[in-house]
């Protein structure tokens, strides 16, 4: 009988794991667990608002983070991009020592997470964010709209439902910051795809890529 | 995330008649008991002039610098400090025997009490160190990735919902608070954020901030 039992079990465990030795690391925008609970629920703006509260101390009252690029602009950013970096950053996908302790799951549960981004994706957009030199702007255009465009758009505008953040009017030290992080493996949670295609950049040319984003304005919703 | 919770719903003292009161009070006197009704407001006003005077001053505006001033601190921070305070959570040898005179029901008048005196701040005793506190205050560390104490205390430590008012306290338990929760001797704070954020900050940086809070007059 036991036996019996057993053969059943393994044929019916079999094709599991099968698909288990067969699959690969998960994909970069592979979305389950608590990222799944947080991106499938209704966020409240008000509740997001008090959430949000203890994050002010470094992204600001208003969200617009620090011209000296040390803590982005949330401000008006995708309600995905934020749940996924969040997310990302409190399970160790995203290396941030600085922003982790603050988000544990002891202090914000997903549904915080899924509040504090309605809210933040609705606020209006500081334009007077840190800009660059300006030396790199017309070569930064050249490189974005051959490499960039496909995924965070003609205006930087980004693309929510695909993960890719709004990257116009962000702070130019905050987007060089970043921009070195993927390139060297660094920020770990990147689109492979991205890392690719920034490998070969050298430093200038991603200070002209910066340099050109921010001084894109922010994008019309 | 708590921060909507309100404290003012606690017992509504005014529903006990005077006639229950007047009872109550009776039995005591007959069995010889401490026992008592709820604590009015007349008696947080009590409790502070005989228990939380020799410290804190009546007013609440502690004239002794390693005693905090409890005067204007936000109603649930009060209520919760108290509370940790008689459960253990929160440490010290000092106000351990205190509260085990006070009793359970207390506590939300006590709180009501304090929290409705006004703050008086005192003069920095080093001004030199006052700007870098604003500093601080203001932006953080962003090389510790301290953050602003603004972001929760809010401008001129004024203090919201959990975060309790800063402004005008002493300096001297300013900086032994930090250095406590830095070390992890204080460990009542809402999801570890005091305990995250003393430890990015330095002695120099304590220092500094408690100058400039000391000063800072809300009124």
């Amino acid at each position: 009988m036991n036996k019996f039992l057993t053969t059943i079990l393994v044929a019916a465990l079999w094709p599991l794991a099968a698909v288990a030795q067969t699959s690969t690391a998960p994909a970069w925008n592979e979305i389950k667990g608590e990222q799944l609970i947080a991106l499938q629920t209704k966020g409240d703006a008000a509740r997001g608002e008090a959430a949000f509260e203890p994050c002010q101390g470094c992204h600001r009252k208003d969200a617009s983070g620090r011209t000296s690029g040390a803590y982005p602009r949330l401000s008006g950013q995708h309600v995905q991009v934020i749940i996924k970096q969040v997310t990302d950053i409190r399970a160790g996908r995203r290396y941030n020592p600085k922003m982790e302790p603050y988000i544990g799951d002891h202090a914000l549960t997903p549904y915080d997470i899924a509040d504090i981004a309605v809210y933040l994706q609705a606020l209006p957009i500081a334009s007077d964010n840190g800009k660059g030199p300006g030396t790199g702007v017309a070569a930064g255009k050249k490189i974005y709209e051959n490499d960039c465009t496909d995924c965070h758009g003609n205006k930087g505008e980004g693309d929510g439902p695909k993960f890719y953040p709004m990257v116009a009017a962000q702070h130019y030290r905050y987007l060089l910051r970043e921009l070195k992080f993927i390139r060297d493996g660094d920020r770990r949670n990147a689109n492979p795809d991205m890392v690719k295609r920034i490998k070969a950049y050298t430093d200038d040319d991603l200070d002209a890529i910066a340099d050109y984003m921010a001084q894109l304005p922010p994008a019309k919703k | 995330m708590n921060s909507q919770r309100n404290a003012r719903g606690c017992p509504n003292l005014r529903d006990y008649g005077l006639r229950s009161r007047k009872l109550v009070a009776c039995a005591a006197v007959v069995l010889g008991f401490g026992v008592t009704g709820p604590a009015s407001a007349e008696d947080a006003k009590t409790i502070a002039a005989t228990v939380c005077v020799a410290c804190h001053s009546t007013d609440g505006n502690s004239v002794i610098p390693m005693f905090p001033k409890i005067a204007g601190l936000q109603e649930e921070y009060i209520v919760k400090q108290l509370r940790d305070f008689m459960s253990g959570r929160r440490k010290s040898d000092v106000m351990a025997p205190v509260v085990a005179q006070l009793k359970p029901e207390d506590v939300a008048p006590l709180a009501a009490y304090f929290s409705a005196q006004a703050r008086t701040p005192s003069a920095p005793e080093d001004k030199k160190a006052v700007s870098l506190g604003k500093l601080i205050f203001y932006d953080g560390n962003e090389e510790s990735g301290l953050p602003a104490c603004v972001g929760c205390h809010q401008p001129l430590g004024v203090g919201h919902t959990i975060y309790p008012r800063i402004g005008g306290q002493h300096a001297q338990y300013v900086v032994q608070q930090l250095k406590n929760f830095a070390a992890g001797d204080r460990a009542n704070d809402a999801n570890r954020f005091m305990r995250v954020t003393a430890k990015r900050l330095s002695e120099e940086e304590m220092h500094a901030v408690a100058q400039y809070l000391v000063g800072l007059d809300a009124k």
